[in-house]
């Protein structure tokens, strides 16, 4: 049980790089996702491009590129700030395309019916399409956010003081290389289980509600 | 310029990490993928304990960092009295997440063969296991191709975390060549488009076979 | 299971069949006896338990009660009904469902020759030999490499019949065999049927087709909310029907 106390010190950590990443990236998919739509191709291009790569390249790699390559030679970075750069910006990838999937779940005929109304494109997106976007993005973006609590434990690699570190530092200190990290194990399950059942609900709520 | 020589300079030991890489990508999926189907079959089983045990290790197994699974099978499992080489913890770690995932994307499958074809298969009076030989198993992998190249893309990114066992794979190498040359930048930056290079035609190649399997359905 | 050892002519027989879907009653109390060579067409509305009666025979549904024999093969519902009861019983079972159910990855020939191999533990050859022969009998040899998605309704269902007659059945069932598929090409598949009847083959048929009823049957079976209404020679089915359900049933199909 000593063991538990130690390694529950990095769950806040866990959740405050998750929760600060999940929020980066819900607002840095915006501009992503309206680029990727833009009616310039070269700006379609470049955010696609842009989105590819987010993904194509491994969150570990991002952190070392952001805390080893730009915060060394740069600016000086924290690895938590660091951290939720990286992870902040891959989520922006994730959370464009999840967008993207919503965009097109709304019925077209309420971009007519808006359109007929004498509504703007722009006060469209912002006022009637917008708001049922991020509505319906809700639970493939829950989903998102229990692989990103998962995947933040790859901060621990550049000092992160998160669950999976704490673990790490238990079985150096105490010699037992087993115990500290079925307890990381479990907290990460405990902390997931509880966003899954939250998604489940959300998204049973969430379906009635939506013109499609 | 000196980022461009750097790469061409430092590409070579790179290439020889991608190809580690690679290889456990490769070990891994050849573990995961035959363990995730028994899983699959095992959490559609009749038998009330087989199913609860597998939907327990699918739920452990996808619940668990697979970070945290990595340094479980490298630290602790030789303090058991079974060391293994980075290599094989990598794999075997590694193994365990894929089964864990694949086995809901093969489940997914397999209940997406039409009922009607099982139902022949019983009318014609085909025992058990050949109806899911030859009928339900081929149609349910074939379904599930394109997600699971989708997830082979995952482990291939995921092996990046063998950096933190000690395995020369392409992330360990890169930031070795790092912290000796001080050209973090150049080279984290040619290793994470080495990375891309293969994951983004992977997913086009999959989007690809998607649209392909649709059309021919 | 049993085998009995009496040789009667009877191929099919069931015996106060009791089937229900929670509180509601499929079939209620059905019974009824299939005599060698003979063919029977069950008809009447739609919910009226007449597939669920058929699928009772080779135990796709296995009732609440009452029992099944086929070809002296019994089973005794309530009763724990092993795989190899099952396996026996539909050994002389061939069925034909209203969606084919043809195996869509592999080709016509593999279709009716796969089951052959698997079940009877017929060689490749052998079985292939026999899939060409009936291949050949309902008019489809020169689609044997083809895959099923590349033949037409009509010709799906003729190979699921042949692949259905691959095993050698002593009995068919026909579960609508003719409703997925426009009119013209259902007769493709009528002939078919026919034929089979005229050589002498049990058959029990579940149709909406009025004119293959009474013409091809031998007795029309009527039945209406998980019971036999009433059952006869079709002319007399047809031209004066006992009940009074039974009129206005014919009348509403014929009429259409």
């Amino acid at each position: 049980m000593e063991h538990l106390s130690v390694v529950a010190q990095g769950v806040s950590m866990t959740l405050l790089l998750t929760l600060s990443s999940l929020l980066f990236g819900a607002i840095g998919g915006i501009p992503l996702v309206l680029a990727r739509r833009s009616r310039l191709a070269l700006v379609r291009f470049t955010a696609r491009a842009l989105i590819e790569l987010l993904r194509g390249i491994p969150p570990l790699a991002w952190l070392f590129i952001i805390y080893f390559g730009v915060g060394t030679g740069v600016i000086e970075l924290s690895s938590f700030a660091a951290a939720v750069i990286g992870f902040g910006l891959v989520s922006s990838a994730y959370m464009a395309e999840i967008y993207r999937g919503g965009l097109t779940a709304i019925h077209d005929g309420q971009w007519e019916a808006s359109d007929a109304l004498g509504l703007s494109h722009a006060a469209t997106l912002v006022t009637i399409i917008g708001p049922q976007v991020l509505r319906v993005s809700i639970p493939a973006a829950a989903t998102f956010a229990i692989g990103l609590l998962k995947d933040s434990s790859v901060a621990s690699v550049i000092g992160v003081q998160d669950t999976i570190y704490w673990a790490s530092h238990e079985s150096t200190v105490t010699g037992d290389a087993i115990v500290p990290f079925l307890w990381a194990a479990g907290l990460y399950v405990a902390m997931t289980i509880p966003c899954a059942w939250a998604t489940r609900l959300l998204d049973a709520k969430l379906r009635k509600r939506v013109a499609r | 310029m000196t980022f461009f020589n750097d790469w061409v300079d430092y590409f070579p030991d790179l290439l020889g990490g991608l190809g580690v890489s690679l290889q456990l990508t490769l070990v891994t999926l050849l573990i995961g993928l035959p363990a995730g189907l028994v899983l699959a079959l095992a959490a559609g089983s009749k038998k009330r304990v087989v199913r609860v045990v597998a939907i327990g290790v699918i739920e452990v197994g996808r619940g668990t960092p697979a970070l945290v699974v990595l340094q479980l099978f490298y630290f602790g499992l030789p303090t058991a009295g079974m060391t293994l080489t980075s290599f094989v913890a990598a794999s075997l770690a590694l193994a365990f997440t894929t089964a864990a995932y694949t086995s809901e994307i093969l489940r997914g499958g397999l209940q997406a063969v039409p009922s009607g074809e099982v139902e022949a298969a019983h009318a014609l009076g085909m025992a058990r296991g050949d109806i899911l030989r030859f009928v339900v198993i081929p149609q349910g992998i074939r379904i599930a191709i394109p997600p699971l190249m989708g997830f082979a893309i995952m482990v291939f990114q995921a092996t990046s975390l063998a950096y933190t066992i000690a395995m020369p794979e392409l992330m360990s190498q890169a930031y070795s060549i790092g912290s000796i040359t001080f050209r973090y930048l150049s080279i984290l930056t040619l290793a994470g488009l080495m990375y891309a290079l293969i994951t983004i035609p992977a997913s086009s190649l999959s989007n690809f076979v998607e649209y392909r399997l649709a059309r021919h359905r | 299971m049993h085998e009995d050892t009496e040789q009667d002519r009877i191929a099919i027989s069931l015996e106060s069949v009791v089937k229900k879907y929670g509180d509601h009653t499929v079939i209620n109390d059905v019974s009824l006896s299939v005599r060698e060579g003979e063919v029977i067409a069950i008809i009447g509305p739609s919910g009226a338990g007449k597939s669920t009666l058929l699928r009772c025979i080779n135990l796709l549904e296995v009732p609440d009660r009452g029992r099944i024999t086929v070809e002296g093969n019994h089973v005794d519902a309530g009763t724990q009904i092993s795989h190899k009861d099952l396996v026996r019983l539909r050994r002389n079972v061939g069925m034909v469902f209203q969606s084919f159910n043809l195996f869509p990855h592999m080709t016509v020939l593999r279709n009716i020759s796969l089951p052959q191999e698997r079940v009877l533990g017929r060689s490749r050859q052998e079985a292939d030999a026999r899939s060409m022969k009936l291949l050949e009998r309902v008019g489809l040899a020169d689609k044997a490499q083809q895959y099923p998605s590349r033949c037409s309704g009509g010709q799906q269902q003729r190979i699921a019949i042949a692949r259905a007659l691959a095993l050698d059945p002593r009995v068919m069932l026909f579960d609508e065999p003719t409703s997925a598929l426009d009119p013209e090409v259902g007769l493709e598949v009528l002939a078919v049927m026919r034929e089979l009847a005229a050589e002498g083959m049990t058959m029990v048929v579940v149709t909406h087709e009025m004119q293959f009823a009474r013409d091809v049957s031998d007795r029309v079976v009527v039945m209406a909310e998980g019971a036999i209404l009433e059952e006869g020679d079709p002319a007399d089915v047809f031209t004066a029907p006992a009940m009074d359900r039974t009129r206005k049933f014919l009348r509403a199909v014929l009429e259409r």
